[in-house]
């Protein structure tokens, strides 16, 4: 589904990725880990792009198109999700409205039809529901006012209404208490977990890992993927550190 | 033409901003055939309407109802104000008496128009005015208002002139425990001056004034508000927005003054411009003059420009940056706007707004 090849990329002139190789197939979990700094959070922001994180070298495809080349809302229609860290707050429009029109956009540029007021009505109030979110917080402009928490539960909210085939989460775990991070957890297993869907957690922490399991565990230091494992790679980075693992 | 003789000037403060090229190039255009159906400026709400075209009142396109069109003279020193003297409207509600959604349409075809409008709210009356401006020349208008003990007014105008030059001054009463809510939406072409000056001086009084000026190209819109307090409890709120586009320029004056005695003034500014890009100007100038100790007034100016964190977090769910830009520059004025009364005149601003950005972004 998604085949990053000796990927590098540039922010303000400074390479931070530094030929990132990693595939992913349809039906997996992949886990990337690494330290601050490592260069987890602008591999999202590339793959999502975001002006200003500029691919310099390599290639992505992501079922065999050139990822790179689309803008940042043909990569959503074409069934990408990017979790952002730190979700933005939008006053003036409310979650519906933005959801609505987002769904849509992607609808139409597949070639789909857009969904009634009433179709989607119906939808967000599922998908609200099923992440133990107030329908009512639905109704109130994106992400203003909202704990740490709640943005996070509102980005998995937007991901179960919009229904992507590859959900890339930059650190969804961070900011979460407990019953939080299991809420989400269990939101990115019931949406994603699928035959033809598949998930980049880029993540700090082992906790979120202990409600989604991932199939494949990737330590990403100083731009490269230094170790790749499976799940017990996660506990060992836990156990004796970035540091003695990355080396 | 004697009027434009008598024209201010960008020496005086008060009129640095203005733009008394263009109301000059407005005036002195042919009148012509602009192919407007005023039927299309009217909301599809019951109530009075009365159609102006070049500053003549229209009987075939009116319904006046007990709206008064009626010769008037000009009592405002105001330099623009004070030329509108002639045929114009007037409407005296009695007391507890309402006439809602009372409608009118400015059509201009060219030259300089000038119409005169008086709008006199006896105790308990209530009345909700919407304006329209249309066509091309230069409208040149003076608004006065009196709002008797807890009269009540909703004015909702909106400036959607394709070109030319639109001037608007309001004068305003505000007595005890009356209100008075204006919202303007400066949406077309045309370059603008909106003039208001509103008294409270009723003891708990609300006045408000506001909106948005949305300019693109070389136009400039501009709105200049004082309001001064000189009661007790008295409250004001002025909360406009600027959104400039290319090489044009919005700029917003607002001033509050709370003379000495009137404790318990609660006022608020807000006045918030939106650069669309660089080239473009928003000049923001809040002031407050207090003379009374027990009072509150919160304000604020800021210019910035669309938050960049916000349009990738719309594009990567999927929206392109048009259309992303759209729905933050129109998240920018809705606050302004939401404080229409009437959700068909609220939706009608709002979509002239969005007709707006559909042009300039």
């Amino acid at each position: 589904m998604l085949k990053i090849t000796d990927l590098r990329a540039e922010i303000d002139g400074k390479e931070i990725l530094k030929g990132l190789n990693l595939e992913v197939n349809a039906g997996e979990v992949h886990a990337i880990m690494g330290p601050n700094g490592a260069g987890k959070s602008t591999l999202g922001y590339v793959l999502g792009g975001r002006p200003g994180y500029d691919a310099t070298g390599g290639s992505v495809r992501f079922d065999g198109q050139d990822l790179l080349e689309l803008e940042p809302h043909e990569r959503a229609a074409a069934g990408l999700f990017l979790g952002f860290q730190y979700p933005v707050e939008i006053p003036g429009i409310s979650n519906l409205q933005f959801v609505r029109e987002a769904l849509n956009s992607q609808r139409r540029a597949r070639g789909e039809a857009p969904l009634s007021g009433g179709e989607f009505l119906k939808l967000a109030r599922a998908q609200a529901e099923a992440l133990g979110m107030d329908v009512e917080m639905l109704k109130r402009p994106v992400n203003v006012g909202f704990s740490g928490g709640e943005k996070k539960r509102n980005e998995m909210v937007q991901m179960g209404i919009i229904g992507p085939r590859l959900a890339i989460l930059d650190e969804t775990d961070s900011g979460l208490d407990i019953d939080a991070l299991k809420a989400v957890g269990e939101g990115i297993n019931r949406i994603m977990r699928a035959p033809d869907k598949a998930v980049l957690l880029i993540t700090h922490y082992q906790r979120l890992l202990d409600y989604v399991q991932p199939d494949f565990v990737h330590v990403l230091a100083d731009g490269r993927i230094v170790r790749s494992g499976g799940p017990e790679l996660a506990l060992e980075l836990e156990r004796e550190g970035y540091g003695a693992v990355a080396a | 033409m004697n009027t434009l003789l008598e024209l201010p000037t960008p020496r005086q403060e008060e009129w640095r901003w203005a733009d008394m090229a263009a109301l000059k190039a407005a005036a002195e255009t042919a009148r012509r055939d602009v192919g407007i159906d005023p039927a299309g400026l009217f909301l599809d709400i019951e109530g009075p309407r009365l159609l102006f075209v070049d500053g003549r009142f229209e009987p075939a396109h009116s319904r006046p109802g007990p709206v008064q069109v009626t010769q008037q003279l000009a009592t405002t020193d105001h330099p623009l104000g004070s030329l509108a003297d002639g045929e114009g409207w007037s409407l005296h509600l009695g007391k507890e008496h309402a006439a809602t959604a009372i409608q009118i349409v400015h059509i201009g075809t060219g030259g300089e128009s000038h119409v005169p409008a008086r709008l006199m709210l006896a105790e308990d009356a209530v009345a909700s005015v919407v304006e329209t401006y249309a066509g091309s020349g230069w409208a040149n208008r003076l608004t006065t208002l009196c709002l008797e003990r807890g009269a009540r007014l909703m004015r909702s105008v909106r400036l959607l002139q394709d070109a030319g030059f639109v001037s608007l001054r309001e004068e305003a009463e505000v007595g005890e425990a009356a209100s008075l809510v204006s919202v303007f939406l400066g949406a077309g072409g045309m370059g603008s001056r909106i003039d208001g000056a509103l008294l409270v001086n009723g003891k708990g009084g609300f006045a408000e004034m506001g909106g948005a000026l949305l300019t693109s190209g070389s136009q400039k819109q501009e709105a200049a508000v004082a309001v001064r307090h000189e009661n007790v409890e008295g409250t004001s709120r002025q909360l406009w927005r600027a959104v400039a586009a290319d090489k044009s320029a919005a700029s917003l004056a607002a001033r509050v003054e709370v003379a000495r005695g009137a404790q318990q003034t609660d006022g608020e500014q807000s006045l918030r411009g939106l650069l669309l890009q660089r080239s473009a100007t928003v000049n923001l100038k809040p002031e407050l003059e207090i003379f009374a100790d027990d009072v509150k007034c919160a304000h604020g100016a800021t210019v910035g420009e669309l938050d960049r964190m916000a349009l990738f977090y719309l594009q990567s769910r999927g929206i392109d940056e048009g259309r992303a830009k759209a729905l933050l520059t129109r998240a920018f004025v809705a606050d302004a706007l939401a404080r229409i009364g009437e959700d068909v005149v609220r939706e009608a601003f709002a979509a002239d707004a969005d007709r707006w950005l559909d042009t300039a972004l």
